[in-house]
């Protein structure tokens, strides 16, 4: 069985960039066996919202004391680093 | 070539964006490189989107309207322009005879400003191509010509790169964002007043040393974030305002509540509902991305992104927090303002966010450069009120019969928006012209002076540190 995660995205609106990271994401993480729950929200709203998520994967900067994972990234907006990322989202997901 | 374009715009008038704007977002898709499924998936989400956010829309509108006319029975304020918020502004500017055509042109821009070597973005943002149609629109309701309407969308365009381009070194120092740039019109207008007021602010003894924590703030006024929580707490006063003398304390009540419920929803669904057209044009975003880059050679260039990537800045956040409740008293004290804020007050980030490199990310200085970027944006949104309602009906949008006019902060408010229509109101043609003259001015004096340029938008020293982040 894949493995089933909840990964919250983040951005200004919680709407923009968020949902096109959020797409690639879930996707690429499909065909490397992960099934992601996807949830998008605000960077202000990230605090109220990180109820039994796994990982937060954020385009732009977020709180340093949240107590779960953050990747903070803009590799899925400008092409640049994309695979590296990925690697590291999946690595945090399995350990 | 009126001919054509006027009958081009009849037929948009009758068909409506929810039907036209997916056979050409397809077609552009396919012209773009996107595959046929794929394209076809996403035309047909465009559209499913237009027919959500004019739900909430009417929804939103229905309620504020009528407390609106309830305010001016009861206390004599006229508050009934309604800030729709940039979602609505958005699929009106998409759903728009100008939003038709702005993909293509804001990519032709851009490929030829990139060619001529007088921009080094590739703006890959095309959800933000909006903000070029949304003034466009504004133009084209203003004028009734589709044809001034797209000169200005191709102008605007120009003008974000121009502004993306100036602010890239600042934008990337301060935020650590290396490879990027922001051609985002409505977070970029600001620069020009956040200069002249630092430099304001420096010179004043005393305020010119004043500084505030981040910290503090964020925890204290954190609730102004969270869109369904400030949603509710306006609905509430509101209501209130609205409804305190409406009849027994049960009906009082219930109205109340219901106001505050419904305005929190609306402030929750709006987004969701714009998140399904931005779902809808992701996949000729990703073609269009390709399309430009097989297209702009071998050249480093920067990567133009949506702003929304710098409001998570702890300064950014904090000074738009307080700049929420600021707002709101604005919105009540300013003399002949007709404008009740809503939507809007959950992306204040963006208006205040390119400021922080110029002022240092000093929250003081961005709160004062915001609450006259603000000030001076009520103006613009009651004088920009009647065309942006005009827009929003020539897009299909369902205005509700209780009679109010519609504006959003972003873009309503924008001065930019202001100059463009008061120069092609006053000057027609040559008001055009006159738009093109300066822009053309603006990057000739920026490729002239470039460091200069660079710093006033904030930019320190070009230091390694950033290039070996690149490397």
């Amino acid at each position: 069985m894949a493995l089933q995660k909840n990964v919250l995205f983040a951005c200004g609106t919680g709407i923009a960039t968020s949902t096109l990271v959020s797409h690639a994401v879930t996707e690429a993480m499909k065909e490397r066996g992960i099934n992601i729950n996807s949830t998008q929200c605000k960077a202000t709203e990230v605090r109220s919202m990180l109820n039994g998520v796994d990982l937060v994967v954020s385009t732009t900067q977020l709180p340093t004391d949240l107590g779960v994972p953050v990747i903070t990234t803009l590799a899925f907006l400008t092409g640049v680093g994309k695979a590296d990322v990925l690697d590291k989202i999946e690595a945090t997901l399995r350990g | 070539m009126d001919a054509f374009l006027s009958g081009l715009k009849a037929i948009v008038d009758t068909l409506g964006a929810t039907v036209l704007l997916p056979v050409v977002i397809f077609i552009i898709a396919l012209i773009l490189g996107a595959r046929a499924g794929k394209a076809f998936r996403a035309a047909v989400t465009i559209g499913v989107a237009f027919i959500g956010i004019n739900l909430v829309l009417g929804l939103m509108l229905g309620t504020i309207g009528d407390s609106a006319q309830a305010i001016v029975r009861n206390t004599g304020i006229q508050r009934d322009i309604v800030d729709v918020g940039w979602p609505s502004a958005a699929a009106i500017a998409f759903g728009s005879s100008v939003g038709l055509w702005v993909i293509p042109i804001a990519i032709v821009v851009n490929i030829a400003l990139l060619m001529a070597r007088l921009t080094r973005t590739l703006n890959v943002d095309v959800w933000n191509f909006w903000h070029f149609a949304f003034i466009g629109s504004l133009a084209t309701a203003a004028t009734g010509s589709l044809g001034y309407g797209l000169v200005i969308a191709a102008l605007m365009a120009a003008l974000a790169l121009l502004f993306a381009d100036w602010s890239a070194r600042a934008v990337q120092q301060f935020y650590g964002v290396p490879g990027v740039s922001v051609p985002h019109l409505a977070s970029a207008q600001i620069l020009p007043i956040a200069i002249v007021v630092n430099w304001v602010i420096d010179r004043i003894p005393g305020i010119n040393k004043i500084d505030l924590s981040t910290e503090t703030i964020e925890r204290r006024l954190g609730v102004f974030g969270e869109p369904v929580v400030l949603g509710l707490i306006i609905g509430l006063v509101i209501g209130v305002i609205a409804y305190y003398n409406a009849g027994d304390a049960s009906t009082v009540i219930s109205k109340v509540l219901q106001t505050g419920m419904t305005l929190a929803a609306a402030m929750l669904l709006l987004p969701r509902m714009v998140k399904i057209l931005m779902e809808g044009l992701l996949p000729v975003s990703e073609a269009a991305h390709e399309f430009v880059r097989k297209r702009a050679g071998d050249r480093e260039l920067l990567v133009g992104l949506d702003s929304a990537i710098l409001i998570g800045h702890p300064a950014a956040i904090s000074s738009s927090l307080i700049l929420v409740p600021i707002a709101i008293l604005l919105s009540i004290i300013l003399p002949g303002n007709r404008v009740i804020l809503f939507a809007d007050l959950a992306v204040i980030p963006f208006i205040v966010a390119m400021t922080a490199p110029v002022l240092r990310g000093n929250v003081f200085r961005m709160v004062v450069v915001g609450t006259i970027t603000l000030a001076a944006g009520f103006y613009v949104a009651n004088a920009l009120a009647p065309l942006f309602t005009s827009a929003a009906v020539a897009s299909g949008f369902t205005m509700p019969a209780n009679a109010v006019q519609i504006t959003s902060v972003v873009d309503g408010f924008l001065w930019i928006s202001y100059v463009v229509i008061a120069a092609i109101q006053n000057l027609a043609v040559f008001g055009l012209i006159l738009l093109a003259a300066i822009i053309a001015l603006c990057f000739w004096l920026y490729r002239r002076n470039t460091d200069a340029w660079e710093r006033a938008a904030g930019a320190g020293e070009p230091v390694e540190a950033s290039q070996t982040q690149e490397a």
